[in-house]
């Protein structure tokens, strides 16, 4: 996030794009919500009618991975009516003309074609959005799941860029991230092409850093890409793996492949809390500590840095990630040596300049340190991108609209998001074994509209065959206005439906994110 | 009229350790995170006690724990048998408690102790000495002069402590409370009449720190009236992010779950572990069928009992005012709120 | 029970009022199983021991609390009737993962059994009237334990039964039904939502069936099961052909964990099923937020 969460709360107008904000990010929905009680107003741009997007001053329901398009109307529209913050785009950004020449061929009627939505209707959201003092976006996976979800990133850049809303506070452009500790794995290098601190591996002068503090030659190459190793794709197979933490079997798209792969391993290591669908299939299982019996940080969306404090020490023979990896080291001929996990974290404070002042012994009697945060004596960052963007101006992207990888058609008619619930988080390793929670909900639903349902002779509650080409699963029907017609949703939390034996691999080209919001699929009744 | 006794506050910790040694010793004990918790006190010189502050959970776990072997059970070829387990409750000294969460086992004592005999909570409470402290400096979500729960309580207690600065004033309530004092009457003299002034004046004083406003009376006569309107029941059930943490905190909310974990082929136990009637499973029924519509009424069973049935069956509202759901609620519609709302609606 | 607080086969003792552990279930074993339809059992269950089975006592109206190995626990009305002693029937449809497992059992197989529990059907005020018993689906299970307790102790009025059923392969109760109609003083009507080949009963909601009564509602109390939605429809129809709400009596279903009003989970408004009921009557319920009596269930 560029902002601070609480930011949102004092926002004039909210964008919230691809996100069931409400479901999947309850402590962000109920700052929306009282931003909403304080006047601001709510846009939302989503397929589904989300409890959120019911709330929403304005609802754009386009269809699945039709962002660009919709963004570009919104531009157009801001152009149109004298919106735009020329003095921002003159001083901060470069590459203006090419969008703006991109914005003037726009054929209006065709964005209103491709999305499905009112004209009127996104016009009025680009005015309410470009007027506002202060607006903010907000995106989270049905932004990004998409084979163009850079550029669909990207698209909500421009046009916050185009309408000077970076840069302040309560403006900005905010994803929102989906674990704990996802943007700490990222900002300690858990990517393919970059150090800690995202410092890329090309660059020799930070590839030098690393190797005289770690003593080791670094490779100047990126490493491979999640898909790239679980679907053997890019520089030949990969024989062996280390999985922490994450069970790629039910999370990756098309699991039988995924599958293929695990089994063809040399050798498969997994260390997690429980023996996950991925650990089922390891060779050696590391059983690992859960985050009450471990101290160290978590970072999250809004980059804040904080401390977590083991409350009782590990159970069994289970030990903690960190102590895992230093015995793998030391067994492997590297020697490995730290007193402490606040040592650990110093050794990031000297190697990475964004966690630069950041120590256990700060974070220790606080709420926690936003980065960057480069020396002892810096506060924090609350928002991103003041006075200056980190790659220098801010660099206008012309994007065109990109039809999803798979399209319906006759023989799968209709179109397949899959997301979250509520009640359960990712692949269910740690939620399913909670009877409080399976009590809540224990089974995966398959929304599909009434109009749908009735065309199918599909009953509430009735078991169906869902399909794709890539394979099929049962499960329960839910039959709800949530979806339009034509679509189907439906999370990838069940073990016993796993919907990514569904979806299809193809990926973004840079963020080689696959594209879970969208397959084909058709619905059977079962006999 | 009850005789008063005077504790010097150098009195304390030598009394306690006395008592600490036929007794297990529960009181608010500020841990190393500077969180105060109501704690077993393992040695009296490691802790420290924090009589000022209140503890950010209530007492309610000591004798309604979060989760509660009822029996375990076996089955297989020899049938399908039933084994209590022998959970011993030793006698225990609550010291410390706050006024609100003494009030709030008052309550429960009726829950569990009223026409069910529940088995467990009664093991736990016969053996327990309830002593309590008066608030005289409130909290900022703290309402309990608005329930009548407190600051300073006038019954329930075996022991209340006031503090007066460099001693404690004792009021005994029961026979339990008074042989706490007996046993080690060298420690406590008889309270002055100044004492007693000093109380009196406290307990005044107490009553105008408050800062909340909350008014408890317009919200049950209200409910008792029908005359909350549909669309506040739909505005709060749309805000509660279900989560069910106002019920898991709540000193007064005493209903729970049953279950049964299977801990191997033959064997397992069966279950009590909190619930709250917010969440949408609470009311489900085998087969899907859900009495009770969520999207609109959440928290009107909530509400509804707290505020109303309670004070029809035991002529008192069972929310105590401790203000924790305040604190916890973080889509902004815990009791304060939703009795606010009733109240402003009276307003021109 | 035995001082270890254990309950086992042969244990005997009876002390669940006072100083017993409340929660303890009694083993009872499945002594037999019939199938009503292709949803519903009813389990012929008897305690371990005889004396205990001798000694229990129970009214028609009342539920159990029912546990299955590793299932937890579920609250079942009673479906037999306690003139007839030896053993208690227990009438379960599939819905959950309770009463799936318990279809599982056989014969021979134990459950675990609290209770009675809950406030039975004011018999004593039945004395000299008609009664007219509503039932659809498995709501015909507690209502037989009526009918057969009142068919035991010679009631004193006229019985009329309307049963409604899916299709005339659900209809449930088959031999009880057959026994009902060769009594006399006895009338059973039968109708089904949808009919299949050879069936030449009524077709349509249990609801039609009533315009054929001749009861007067000024001598007579109706007893009404089944689903939510049928409930509500039947009571209003009897409440204008002319019952008064104290003589239409129904019984209600509801999530239960405890059965000892303890809880919560099976609120009604301001009242708990499992104490206050389940049996009430409509004056009881007037008033009150009952997903039963509401227009939009």
């Amino acid at each position: 996030m560029t902002n601070s969460i609480n930011e949102i709360e004092n926002s004039e107008v909210l964008l919230v794009a691809g996100s069931n904000t409400t479901e999947a990010h309850p402590q962000v929905a109920r700052r929306i919500y009282d931003a909403v009680d304080r006047g601001a107003k709510l846009i939302v741009i989503d397929p589904r009618r989300t409890k959120l997007a019911s709330r929403a001053h304005i609802h754009l329901d386009i269809r699945p991975g039709t962002d660009i398009a919709l963004l570009n109307g919104m531009m157009r529209a801001i152009l149109d009516d004298n919106l735009a913050d020329d003095l921002f785009v003159e001083m901060r950004t470069e590459n203006f003309y090419a969008l703006r020449d991109m914005l003037y061929r726009l054929d209006l009627a065709e964005v209103a074609a491709v999305t499905g939505v009112d004209q009127r209707l996104w016009q009025q959201a680009a005015r309410l959005y470009a007027r506002a003092r202060k607006s903010v976006i907000c995106y989270c996976l049905g932004v990004t799941q998409h084979i163009c979800g850079t550029n669909n990133v990207q698209a909500y850049a421009n046009l916050a860029m185009l309408t000077g809303k970076v840069e302040k506070e309560h403006c900005g452009v905010d994803p929102l991230r989906g674990q704990n500790n996802v943007q700490g794995a990222c900002d300690m290098g858990a990517l393919p092409g970059v150090f800690p601190g995202y410092q890329p591996v090309s660059d020799p002068k930070a590839r030098a850093k690393f190797e005289q503090a770690w003593g080791v030659r670094l490779p100047a190459k990126p490493g491979r890409t999640l898909l790239d190793m679980t679907h053997g794709g890019g520089n030949g197979p990969v024989r062996g793996m280390f999985i922490v933490g994450e069970n790629p079997l039910l999370s990756d798209p098309t699991m039988d492949k995924v599958r293929e792969t695990m089994e063809n391993l040399d050798i498969l290591v997994v260390a997690d809390i429980f023996l996950s669908e991925t650990a089922q299939l390891a060779d050696v299982v590391l059983p690992a500590a859960s985050f009450a019996e471990k101290t160290g940080t978590f970072t999250n969306s809004e980059r804040r840095v904080q401390m977590v404090r083991a409350a009782i020490p590990p159970l069994a023979e289970s030990r903690t990630d960190a102590e895992i990896v230093i015995a793998l080291a030391n067994r492997l001929g590297y020697s490995m040596h730290y007193q402490s996990t606040a040592e650990i974290m110093e050794e990031i404070a000297l190697l990475t300049p964004i966690y630069g002042g950041i120590y256990h012994d700060r974070l220790e009697e606080s709420w926690g340190l936003q980065w960057p945060c480069f020396d002892r004596a810096h506060p924090g960052t609350p928002f991103l991108h003041k006075y200056m963007f980190t790659r220098g101006k801010g660099h206008f992207v012309p994007a065109d609209h990109q039809r999803p990888a798979e399209s319906v058609d006759e023989d799968y008619p209709l179109l397949l998001m899959t997301g979250r619930i509520y009640h359960h988080y990712h692949t269910g390793t740690m939620t399913r074994k909670s009877a409080a929670l399976n009590r809540e909900c224990n089974e995966a639903v398959l929304e599909i509209n009434p109009a749908d349902a009735r065309a199918l002779a599909v009953r509430n509650g009735e078991r169906v065959r869902l399909a794709s080409r890539r394979g099929a699963i049962e499960l329960k029907a839910g039959i709800t206005e949530r979806v339009a017609p034509g679509m189907l949703y439906t999370t990838f939390h069940f073990a016993e439906a796993p919907i990514n034996r569904l979806t299809v691999a193809d990926r973004d080209p840079g963020s080689q994110c696959p594209e879970y919001k969208v397959c084909a699929a058709k619905v059977e009744k079962l006999t | 009229m009850e005789t008063r006794y005077i504790l010097k506050k150098d009195h304390l910790a030598p009394w306690l350790r006395r008592v600490a040694k036929s007794h297990r010793v529960v009181a608010p004990v500020k841990n190393r995170h500077g969180d105060t918790l109501y704690a077993e006190i393992d040695g009296l010189d490691k802790v420290e006690l924090d009589l000022a502050g209140q503890p950010q959970a209530s007492a309610k776990s000591f004798f309604l724990p979060q989760q509660e072997v009822l029996f375990t059970y076996r089955t297989g070829k020899g049938g399908y048998e039933f084994h209590e387990p022998a959970t011993p409750a030793p006698a225990t000294v609550y010291f410390g408690l706050r006024s609100c969460d003494l009030s709030a086992i008052l309550y429960t004592d009726v829950v569990f102790m009223g026409r069910h005999k529940d088995p467990g909570y009664r093991r736990r409470r016969e053996g327990a000495i309830l002593i309590s402290i008066a608030c005289h400096q409130p909290h900022p979500n703290c309402f309990c002069h608005a329930t009548k729960s407190g600051p300073f309580l006038e019954f329930g207690y075996d022991l209340q402590f006031t503090d007066l600065g460099t001693r404690f004033l004792v009021e005994a309530g029961r026979s339990r409370g008074e042989t706490l004092i007996s046993q080690w009457r060298p420690f406590f003299s008889e309270a002055a009449e100044e004492d007693v002034k000093l109380q009196y004046q406290l307990a005044l004083e107490a009553n105008g720190l408050f800062r909340r406003n909350v008014d408890v009376g317009c919200a049950v006569r209200k409910l008792a009236e029908g005359e909350v309107a549909e669309g506040i029941w739909r505005e709060l059930a749309d805000r509660c992010q279900d989560c069910g943490g106002c019920a898991y905190l709540c000193p007064t909310c005493t209903c729970f779950t049953i279950r049964d974990e299977k801990l191997g082929p033959e064997h397992g136990e069966r279950l009590r572990c909190w619930d709250a009637c917010t969440l949408e499973g609470f009311s489900r029924m085998a087969g899907g069928h859900n009495p009770v519509a969520r999207e609109q009424h959440a928290l009107k069973r909530r509400f509804q009992h707290k505020l109303r049935d309670d004070v029809h069956k035991h002529g008192r509202p069972s929310c105590v005012g401790c203000g924790r759901c305040v604190g916890i609620c973080f889509g902004g519609v815990d009791i304060v709120g939703f009795i606010d709302r009733l109240s402003e609606e009276d307003l021109p | 029970m035995s001082d270890c607080g254990c309950r086992k086969g042969n244990e005997q003792a009876e002390n669940d009022k006072n100083g017993g552990n409340s929660y303890l279930p009694w083993p009872a074993r499945i002594e037999a199983i019939s199938e009503e339809n292709s949803q519903i059992k009813t389990f012929v269950l008897a305690f371990s021991g005889d004396k205990r089975q001798q000694d229990y006592r129970y009214l028609p109206g009342q539920f159990l609390m029912v546990s299955v190995p590793h299932c937890g626990e579920a609250p079942i009305s009673i479906s037999s009737t306690p003139t007839r002693p030896g053993s208690v029937h227990l009438s379960v449809r599939r819905a959950g993962l309770l009463t799936n497992a318990m279809h599982g059992l056989a014969v021979g197989d134990t459950v675990g059994l609290r209770g009675p529990y809950g406030r039975p059907f004011p018999l004593e005020t039945f004395r000299g009237k008609d009664l007219l018993f509503v039932a659809g689906g498995i709501g015909l299970a507690p209502l037989r334990s009526v009918i057969n307790h009142a068919l035991d102790s010679e009631h004193d009025g006229r019985i009329e039964i309307l049963y409604g059923s899916r299709s005339p392969e659900d209809i449930a109760f088959k031999a009880d039904i057959a026994t009902w109609e060769a009594t006399p003083k006895v009338s059973c009507r039968l109708t089904v939502d949808v009919a299949s080949p050879g069936w030449e009963g009524e077709v349509g909601v249990v609801t039609r069936l009533l315009p054929q009564v001749d009861l007067d509602p000024k001598t007579s109390v109706a007893l009404v099961c089944g689903p939510p939605l049928m409930i509500r429809f039947v009571m209003a129809e009897l409440s204008r052909m002319g019952y008064s709400d104290e003589r239409i009596i129904t019984t209600m279903e509801r999530h239960m964990k405890c059965g000892l009003g303890a809880c919560g989970h099976c609120h009604m408004d301001d009242r708990l099923v499992c104490v206050d009921g389940p049996v009430f009557s409509l004056a009881e319920l007037r008033g009150r937020d009952v997903v039963e009596l509401r227009d939009k269930p």
